[in-house]
């Protein structure tokens, strides 16, 4: 070791002695939570509603791509695009289509009900310079839409395919005709108009993406990064805390972190894929790994 | 309109160093070994930001905030591993990283690292002061990543595009992530001092290690010759390595009392380049 790294440790030693006498930490005032009211609430489609939702003063400012998390009464969660004017800061709209729990209850809440929210995230960004095409399947629209009206305004070049099941497909009205085709039914070659030195942002059901991902071969294809992939063909097992004594059931469909999750908020996990070693916990990623009996213990928690 | 609040994901890359050549930079041992040093100190240094950070994880009181920091704790660790691949390739080169990166543990190890013997509020100091130093490290990470996706002349030189892809994906994400570190110490201490302090005490052993790290390296490349000041002057003139003048101005720019990490950079452009990248695009 040079001198100056040995140095280094025995100033650090006497350091770390004297360093709480500079001060305590002083740590930031935390931010309240956005509570917002449903303002209104139309129906945009048989089974899409749009709900636009306003706070208490100017909302945080969004960008195309962003998500808003809302914290439904029930306790459910749910993820909405902001399909609404990124310059209007007065109100937030999403679109909403009924599929299950947590969209019915979106569908049901009155006008005047406040709800928590979290964000605006941004888990789709959009950056693009050139030829642009966008392709949008069912409510996937409500992510491109805010894309679609930023292009337009910045006189970009292009163009977007917008697959639906039946002909009645929300925010048609808001599309101008000459640079949208809408497509009903199943659909393929969606990227007929795509430029081979333009992007491509897609959204809509998986499905879709892997057909997009399929065929465009050029480098650039956006497309949101959801939440981690299911657990296919997962058995049911117990995972056994041994230190806390804690002996915990994880069903078919759930991986041990989202399990410990509940029980300790704050387990550090991040690619819940396997991946990364975030989650590891003497040697088991608990993200991925499921035993091959029928109990996985964590012989540190 | 540049996109704010990204949701962060790690991603999955790999890189195949079977046709790297020695000076990846054609002609240019000095650049390349300067650059190389990044593979020396990354996979130790951002092994210990993920082992800071994953301390810190349950004193953070803000959801939002709290994601932002698993995000970052997972890229950080691909990170780690993407650069301990290329150590891998050294030593079957024939170049032995090892009696380096041994001090580089050590320094994260034994001046760095948790203590025994410490009292609960020292300890708690101590990790703040260890977040600090992060937010302090990642603003030179988040200025040279602008300047690694803005730094044309290695594509004019030839580099190996493999080496450049992983420069400049872990560029883009490391600009995609240059808040996350700063917020959390914002967070846990929101005194200018804190800021400051831990910079001032960061910068000259980063300096220190980069110097000795490129000596070494020269020293072990038979084909290198030494390091001299005039040759980083040079690579630095033809925009192959950042000049002193601009490492300076970057190092006194984080001393602004308004200074936020959000300046450095542009997240749209490491978006893009992301959107693009062969080792991202097959992490999809």
């Amino acid at each position: 070791m040079d001198r100056f790294l040995r140095g280094l440790a025995r100033f650090t030693d006497g350091y770390l002695k004297v360093l709480p006498l500079l001060g305590k930490a002083v740590p930031d005032r935390p931010n309240a939570p956005l509570v917002l009211e449903v303002a209104r609430r139309t129906r945009v489609a048989p089974d899409v509603v749009a709900l636009r939702l306003v706070g208490d003063g100017p909302l945080p400012a969004w960008q195309p791509g962003c998500h808003l998390d809302l914290h439904l009464p029930s306790g459910l969660r749910r993820q909405y695009s902001l399909c609404g004017d990124p310059a209007d800061r007065d109100g937030y709209r999403i679109a909403v289509r009924r599929v299950g729990a947590g969209s019915a209850e979106v569908h049901d809440l009155p006008t005047g009900t406040r709800i928590t929210v979290r964000g605006p995230r941004n888990a789709f960004p959009f950056v693009a310079g050139g030829p642009v095409l966008f392709v949008a399947g069912g409510i996937g629209i409500t992510a491109i839409l805010p894309m679609v009206q930023a292009s337009r305004r910045d006189g970009l070049d292009w163009r977007l395919v917008y697959v639906g099941r039946a002909r009645a497909m929300p925010f048609l009205d808001e599309l101008p005709d000459d640079r949208v085709e809408v497509r009903t039914g199943r659909s393929a070659d969606l990227l007929r108009d795509a430029h081979p030195e333009g992007a491509v942002y897609c959204c809509g059901p998986p499905s879709m993406l892997d057909a997009v991902r399929r065929d465009f071969a050029s480098a650039r294809l956006h497309f949101e990064r959801f939440s981690p992939p299911p657990v296919v063909d997962g058995r049911p097992f117990s995972l056994e805390l041994r230190r806390s004594g804690v002996v915990l059931p994880v069903p078919a469909d759930r991986s041990a972190l989202d399990v410990l999750k509940d029980l300790r908020p704050d387990v550090p996990y991040s690619c819940r894929q396997g991946f990364c070693g975030t989650c590891e916990v003497g040697g088991v990623r608990v993200c991925v790994q499921r035993p091959t009996g029928d109990r996985l213990v964590l012989e540190d928690l | 309109m540049e996109p704010d609040n990204l949701v962060l994901q790690p991603r999955d890359v790999h890189f195949d160093w079977t046709a790297l050549p020695m000076h990846w930079v054609p002609e240019e041992p000095v650049t390349t070994h300067v650059m190389n040093v990044l593979h020396l100190l990354l996979p130790a240094g951002e092994r210990w930001f993920v082992r800071t950070f994953r301390q810190a994880v349950p004193l953070i009181t803000d959801d939002d905030l709290r994601e932002d920091v698993l995000g970052f704790i997972g890229q950080e660790a691909t990170h780690a591993e993407a650069h301990g691949g290329v150590l891998d390739h050294l030593l079957a080169k024939g170049l032995d990283p090892r009696p380096f990166t041994d001090r580089v543990e050590w320094v994260f190890d034994r001046v760095l690292g948790d203590r025994p013997g410490l009292t609960a509020g020292q300890q708690r100091e101590q990790l703040v002061e260890r977040i600090a130093i992060v937010a302090a490290v990642e603003h030179f990470t988040a200025y040279l990543g602008d300047w690694m996706l803005n730094a044309t002349a290695f594509d004019r030189a030839g580099a190996d595009p493999t080496m450049l892809d992983l420069l400049r994906w872990h560029a883009a994400e490391e600009v995609e992530h240059r808040s996350v570190a700063f917020d959390l110490m914002r967070h846990l201490d929101r005194r200018y001092t804190r800021r400051a302090r831990a910079m001032l005490l960061s910068a000259p052993p980063l300096l220190h290690l980069w110097v000795q790290g490129a000596r070494f390296l020269m020293a072990a490349d038979p084909d290198a010759g030494r390091l001299a000041l005039r040759d980083f002057r040079r690579a630095g003139r033809r925009g192959l390595l950042p000049t002193g003048y601009d490492l300076t101005r970057a190092f006194l720019r984080y001393f602004h009392r308004g200074y936020h990490p959000k300046q450095e950079g542009s997240t749209s452009q490491a978006v893009a380049y992301l959107a693009t990248s062969p080792a991202a695009r097959d992490a999809h």
